[in-house]
């Protein structure tokens, strides 16, 4: 992290494009990202899997140049550049040398205003969905992901990227174009930028380069999990049962968002973490344990994941489920302290990184609207004590559970 | 502007530091330049079950201790094994560089506690079944094993559940006492810390280690690069192909000029990107350079829809042909080194990703190099060179073809 503290600017272009900057003076890259808040959510329920191949497609030609050629412009300048299809956002992210920053900014503006959607490309990546389909049933951890969305946030949260054979099969060009051409507007776009830059000269150089754009459409969609309780087995001939629970959190702007962390940091995050310790170190369980969550924008979920082989996967699922009830009983300062200094610690060393602080400040402006100071979360961090975990989890209990598993045994008695 | 500072201390233990003015955190980590290829065939698993038992006892801490004297500093720690070294490594706010060292130091000491040795061998029979259930795994392990036949570059790093079960405790003993040996370890730090510092953290916590010999030496494998293997594996649904050919060693000249033909071939924006995957044939189609100290190998590679084997192949073949008839363009290269040069500066803020390259520098030339050095490395790479690397490491000769998925493809 730097020593000077940290320079914010937030400001709502004329066009209507949310900006964001944040000043890290020394740097020698710039980092940055064009967020469209509109993704899989706003994709019509027959077609799952138009917001990936929009995403997929949107950089095989501009007005100007093919596909081709607008990869080569970027490297010409040494831009890395990646692009995602998320529930409820679109996006590109870029990491550039400050040199070529305003290169790269007409080149991610030309992918954005003008795309052509090439008919050879959409064809392709329509085909290239199904295969990838395909592949997804050789990813495990990945297959029993996509389980758990489906029951845990419902038909619309729940959906996967790739969306499903039949609804892939009716895309066309046309929807494709549509999808761009009602979500790719000012008033559904976030930009955030870090590194050594001057915000207004750049705040200017985006509503320039963005210019043009359709200024319509309606506001982003906002939709909430559609959360079942219950329990889901998949039957697939594989080494390990996968384990996957699930059940509503709290959203990111909660009051009590900060307890969930520490909560979830006691659980899962370091060796020393308690179903790290409890499911692995003690038993020997598993390899792979986790526990985390997942926002939505106005929502959040918890997870709790693990692998074993089957023989063992009983004695996983209740070791994982007894060790939240545990945090309400026997949670000691000590445990309480060390979680914390990971959060605070990380937030500090990741901070050396201008993609991390990038990636953060978009995260702040896409759940607050606006930047929020890493001392700001730090402090809510530090100031949860025992009692607030306590509270949280009588106030959240972990009654209502969305069970996943997916291996070659269906038999899990404890579920 | 960072600068490097080496140092070997009395009992042999080699001392690398990068300080970094520019950040405000620290990292710090053991390499131990052991791996698979170090193992016998009994032993096969050893290196990285021994990795594991480092976090599990030292003469001054039990487990838990260890993993709670990382977390107390926040620490972004880990430690991995490969077929070369193994490398326990944290990363923390510079105050608590000291502490890092400290802890790391006393894990290289490990007791290998009889009582955990056990329970720890059931999570790496987890960790191999979960191996198990990735294609792309059995893709790699199957081509070393072909490849580096009669070496130890065949074992798989994980060992196999038949070696990791049978082995005791009094074995992996043994083989700690040979390989964790001063001469034989590098610590390394990077970021916001000083030569002197460095060295009077290591003195302090390392300085006492006993020195035992040299460093143990290695045998270059011959290769294997010519047959074809076919592993049908109905469980799966796609098929992966490799087609695998000689490549320089990390240490060999080549170095950069191998790494150079395997972007232009298949990595980003590449050859394969846009002639097999946006043709359609198969949603993964790339080319892997694989660099140990003494030997290397190319790696082209796809997976696709098991009907669509045969078009994978030909279409890598026949950008193969392509390179070797035509050569690669200016522009190809040069796209090659604009991303390099801007994943270099990226990573030069990050003592993390700085500290993973020096360990990778250390272990291979025998020495860090800086961002600009290699950035010299890779502008010196030339179409003309390629062109001479593709006659000197021929990759439309034979090589060895890998496929593994529910088809039993080819058939002859």
């Amino acid at each position: 992290m730097d020593s000077s503290p940290a320079r914010y600017d937030h400001r709502r272009l004329p066009s209507g494009i949310e900006f964001a900057a944040e000043l890290l003076p020394g740097r020698h890259i710039v980092s940055y990202e064009i967020r469209i808040l509109s993704g899989m959510v706003a994709e019509p329920a027959d077609k799952l899997g138009l917001a990936f191949q929009v995403e997929q497609t949107l950089s095989k030609g501009t007005a100007k140049r093919t596909g081709p050629e607008l990869s080569d412009a970027f490297d010409a300048i040494g831009a890395l550049h990646s692009t995602w299809a998320g529930r409820e956002t679109l996006g590109f992210r870029c990491t550039c040398m400050p040199d070529f920053l305003d290169q790269s900014i007409d080149l991610a503006a030309e992918m954005i205003r003008t795309p052509t959607f090439p008919e050879d490309s959409c064809r392709v990546g329509i085909e290239l969905a199904q295969q990838e389909l395909t592949a997804l049933e050789d990813d495990p951890g990945e297959l029993s992901r996509k389980l758990m969305l489906k029951h845990a946030y419902g038909p619309i949260l729940g959906r996967h990227a790739y969306g499903e054979r039949e609804t892939l099969a009716r895309i066309t060009r046309a929807d494709i174009i549509d999808f761009w051409k009602s979500n790719f507007t000012p008033r559904r776009m976030q930009i955030v930028i870090a590194g050594p830059i001057d915000p207004n000269r750049l705040a200017d150089k985006f509503e320039t380069a963005l210019a043009g754009l359709a200024a319509t459409g309606s506001p982003a969609p906002d939709p909430r999990p559609d959360f079942s309780t219950g329990r889901w087995h998949y039957h697939k001939e594989l080494e390990q049962q996968h384990i996957g629970i699930c059940w509503p959190g709290v959203p990111m702007t909660d009051k009590t968002h900060p307890v969930e962390r520490v909560m979830l940091s006691l659980l899962g995050d370091g060796m020393s973490s308690r179903l790290f310790t409890e499911v692995r170190e003690k038993q020997g369980l598993v390899y792979w344990v986790g526990a985390w969550h997942e926002h939505p924008r106005t929502s959040g979920m918890i997870h709790l994941g693990a692998s074993s082989t089957p023989a063992r996967c009983e004695q996983t699922y209740r070791t994982l489920l007894r060790e939240v009830d545990r945090l309400a009983e026997d949670l000691t300062e000590d445990e309480l302290n060390r979680a914390k200094t990971l959060i605070v610690a990380r937030s500090d060393t990741h901070g050396d990184m201008t993609r991390a602080r990038v990636s953060e400040l978009g995260s702040d402006l896409f759940y607050f609207n606006r930047p929020v100071r890493l001392e700001e979360k730090n402090a809510e961090v530090l100031a949860v004590t025992i009692k607030d975990i306590q509270k949280y989890l009588a106030d959240h209990p972990r009654k209502e559970l969305c069970v996943v598993t997916l291996g070659p045994e269906a038999a899990m008695a404890g579920a | 502007m960072s600068s490097f500072f080496q140092q070997k201390l009395a009992n042999g233990l080699t001392v690398v530091v990068e300080t970094m003015p520019d950040v405000s955190s620290a990292a710090a980590g053991f390499l131990v330049r052991t791996g698979a290829r170090d193992e016998t065939s009994p032993l096969a698993g050893v290196s990285h079950f021994l990795e594991h038992m480092c976090f599990k006892g030292t003469p001054k801490r039990p487990w838990q201790q260890i993993t709670i004297d990382f977390d107390n500093m926040g620490s972004t720690y880990n430690a991995f094994t490969s077929k070369e070294k193994t490398f326990y490594f944290g990363w923390v706010r510079k105050a608590d560089f000291d502490k890092q060292v400290e802890l790391l130091a006393d894990m290289m000491r490990s007791v290998i506690p009889p009582g955990e040795f056990e329970t720890e061998k059931k999570v790496i029979l987890e960790e191999i079944a979960m191996s198990d259930d990735q294609i792309d795994r059995h893709l790699y392990d199957i081509a070393h094993e072909k490849v580096f036949a009669g070496h130890p570059l065949e074992w798989p790093v994980l060992g196999s559940t038949k070696t990791v079960s049978d082995l005791s405790r009094d074995q992996m003993h043994g083989y700690f006492s040979q390989r964790y040996n001063p001469a034989n370890m590098i610590l390394i730090a990077a970021g916001k810390v000083t030569p002197d510092e460095a060295v009077r953290v290591a003195e302090r916590h390392c300085g006492s280690w006993p020195s035992a010999g040299p460093r143990p030496q290695r045998t270059a494998p011959k290769l294997n690069t010519d047959g074809v293997t076919v592993a049908q594996m109905d469980r799966f649904k796609q098929q992966a192909i490799a087609m695998i050919m000689p490549a320089p060693s990390a240490t060999h000249e080549d170095d950069e000029t191998a790494e150079a033909l395997a972007a232009i071939l298949g990595g980003q924006n590449s050859r394969f990107y846009w002639k097999i995957v946006q043709a359609g044939v198969a949603p993964v189609a790339a080319a892997y350079r694989i660099d140990y100290c003494d030997t290397g190998i190319m790696m082209l590679y796809g997976f696709c829809e098991p009907p669509n084997c045969e078009r994978l192949a030909e279409a890598i073949r026949r950008e193969i042909d392509l390179v070797v008839k035509d050569g690669v363009k200016d522009h190809e290269l040069q796209r090659v080194k604009n991303r390099r040069r801007t994943a270099l500066a990226t990573e030069a803020e990050a003592p993390y990703h700085r500290l993973m390259q020096i360990a990778h520098d250390v272990d291979m030339v025998g020495r860090p190099r800086s961002v600009e050095e290699r950035l010299a490395a890779v502008d010196a790479v030339s179409t003309d060179k390629i062109r001479d690397y593709v006659r000197r490491w021929p990759i439309d000769g034979p090589h060895y073809l890998v496929s593994v998925g529910p088809r039993k493809w080819p058939t002859n």
